[in-house]
């Protein structure tokens, strides 16, 4: 499989904290990849210097093989890559379709036409509005369209996050901790949701996630950081059975078993 | 269950929908048929008996106040960022029309163009500057700004300072002149513009974008929003309505002098009008314009008075109903409203079920 998103190298240090020490990371194309690590290994910040939130003080990124170092993060999603935030990080006064129809920001008319409501920027909206809604029937949120984000029950929010991430129709998304704070239901609906936007629409995707079982059940090849370093990669078999993944994780150990 | 009660299941969910979307456009309509009654009423206003010359330059004062306050509330409620400066638009707006219309006699319509394209210039320009401060950083340097342009009208002799600019008595319109009567109807034909142009611009993806930057600059930006690009859109656009009302405002009154587009207290004025309205509905600048231009009205003999009951109903709005009175107003029809959607079975809004994860 070719490489779809690749960082070489990367270092960022926070003052005298190294968050991320020469990592590595290769996401093939149309897999699930995990990004899995003890608390403060480093891993959100890893996210962040993907989606161009953070800036690493060296080391290359790739997208496709091309480098992607010096874009601006609004400027990913037109590349391809989409994420989402792990606190939820919605509109909250807005409602579900304005959510999603955010997403699809770069599939709107000019700003120009948009302004003025010129006929084919009218059509290109209601495309679009078409397009949301479908989302929204994928993801179990027809019947909340118009409610307001805040008012959502919170396994809402989280499907929200992600609708408004496909709606950018992206080729690759980052999902940082999908199911963190999610009940049984919530969490097996997620994974199924993320399982099926891989296989249906070949959509890859990168997964920091704590819930072991959803790591272990929907990945196709998992990194281990710790201490802002890689520790291993491997199929999650291979992880699983990794003694110095077991010995980072300690204590969680059975976790990791299950 | 089975494929028969799926069916129907089904079907009574986009009947319910259908009819829940029918409902909404009803409600739209009837904001709609609500602005259009409004304009004729201001269209019908000169024809009232008593409500001629003097009263019709006073109505056109409210026209100005609130097309000025609709360019600060597309910044301020609807971008979220707070400007104080926006009286040094105002002047922008009132002085390239004055000079334009004293050294070159053009036409009204190309000053009162003028005026919105010379301030929306300088507002890109600005905007490129202050968009670099961020929350309140941004309010001081706005308030600069309207410093800036007070010293400059004072002291630079093409602005001729308190003397002022005197312009002709009667305005001309494609080569007419017009009375203050005239004069009002332009200005409504303006109000009306810049309203249909807001209201598209707000319900287009580019109001879409800035209320996203507004409730979140990450979430925002991670779906493509360039940040940069759509809040100097944003403030060209504000400075360009704010301008359009400078101009107005110099022609009705025919005289632009440095003491009353010198005075900072225009755009603490501007930004009164749009919190106590409200920033972020279409209403709001025109209530808020109503307030600031009447208040002192209506004590005439009571200036300081007139001063001490604004910031008053300020303290007020802002303690009691901070989105403004335009949201009073608004409350009753829109739980009205919400019961009428309940009924044909739209979901009612719930609180949130659980809170927040902690920040791991």
């Amino acid at each position: 499989m070719p490489s779809h998103l690749r960082c070489e190298n990367v270092t960022v240090r926070f003052g005298g904290l190294v968050a991320c020490n020469h990592v590595n990371l290769d996401v093939e194309e149309g897999r699930i990849v995990g990004l899995i690590g003890p608390n403060g290994a480093g891993k959100t910040t890893l996210f962040n210097v993907l989606s161009r939130f953070q800036d690493a003080q060296s080391g290359e990124l790739y997208y496709r093989d091309q480098p992607i170092s010096r874009r601006k993060p609004h400027e990913m999603i037109s590349i391809g890559l989409a994420r989402t935030f792990q606190n939820i990080n919605l509109f909250r006064e807005q409602s579900t379709l304005d959510n999603i129809l955010i997403g699809a920001h770069r599939r709107m008319a000019d700003p120009f036409g948009a302004m003025y409501s010129l006929p084919y920027a009218r059509r290109r909206e209601r495309e679009n509005v078409q397009h949301a809604t479908e989302i929204a029937e994928l993801l179990n949120l027809s019947a909340e369209l118009d409610t307001a984000a805040k008012n959502l029950p919170y396994g809402s929010q989280k499907r929200v996050e992600l609708a408004r991430a496909l709606a950018a129709q992206p080729k690759i998304i980052l999902l940082d901790e999908p199911v963190a704070g999610c009940n049984e239901d919530e969490t097996a609906e997620l994974r199924s949701i993320v399982k099926r936007i891989n296989r249906e629409f070949g959509i890859t995707i990168l997964l920091v996630e704590h819930d072991m079982s959803m790591v272990m059940s929907v990945c196709d090849y998992i990194y281990v950081i710790n201490f802002g370093a890689n520790l291993a990669d491997g199929t999650p078999e291979q992880i699983r059975a990794n003694p110095e993944v077991i010995r980072a994780y300690l204590g969680e150990a059975e976790e990791l078993d299950s | 269950m089975t494929d028969a009660t799926l069916g129907t299941h089904r079907e009574a969910e986009s009947a319910r929908r259908r009819a829940v979307a029918a409902l909404k456009q009803r409600f739209a309509q009837q904001d709609v048929a609500l602005a259009c009654l409004l304009f004729v009423v201001l269209i019908a206003l000169p024809l009232a008996p008593g409500v001629q010359g003097w009263m019709a330059s006073q109505a056109t004062l409210v026209i100005v106040y609130v097309i000025a306050a609709q360019g600060v509330a597309l910044l301020v409620g609807y971008t979220g960022l707070v400007t104080v400066g926006h009286g040094g638009f105002l002047a922008i707006g009132a002085y390239t029309a004055a000079l334009l219309t004293k050294h070159f006699g053009v036409d009204m319509l190309i000053a009162i163009l003028a005026g919105g394209v010379m301030s929306a210039i300088i507002g890109t320009l600005l905007g490129l500057i202050f968009l670099r401060l961020a929350g309140p950083f941004m309010a001081i340097g706005t308030l600069g700004f309207a410093f800036f342009i007070g010293t400059v009208v004072n002291n630079a002799k093409i602005f001729e300072g308190r003397e002022g600019i005197s312009l002709p008595p009667k305005n001309a319109l494609f080569g007419h002149a017009i009375g203050d009567t005239g004069f009002y109807y332009v200005s409504v034909v303006c109000l009306a513009l810049v309203t249909l142009f807001l209201w598209s611009l707000l319900r287009s993806s580019v109001g879409r974008a800035l209320r996203a930057l507004r409730d979140s600059e990450r979430a925002a930006e991670g779906s493509g929003v360039n940040r940069w690009f759509y809040r100097t859109i944003a403030f060209a656009v504000s400075a360009c309505i704010t301008g359009i009302a400078g101009a107005l405002s110099g022609l009705a009154i025919h005289f632009v002098s440095a003491e009353v587009y010198g005075d900072i207290w225009y755009s603490v004025d501007l930004l009164v009008a749009v919190v106590v309205g409200g920033s972020s509905m279409m209403m709001g600048p025109f209530i808020g314009g109503l307030f600031v231009v009447m208040v002192p009205f209506f004590f005439e003999q009571l200036v300081d008075f007139a001063s001490i009951l604004k910031g008053g109903v300020l303290i007020a709005v802002l303690l009691f109903a901070p989105a403004g009175i335009g949201e009073v107003l608004a409350r009753p029809v829109r739980a009205m409203r919400a019961r009428r959607l309940a009924a044909v079975g739209m979901p009612p809004e719930r609180s949130l079920g659980k809170p927040m994860p902690v920040n791991r």
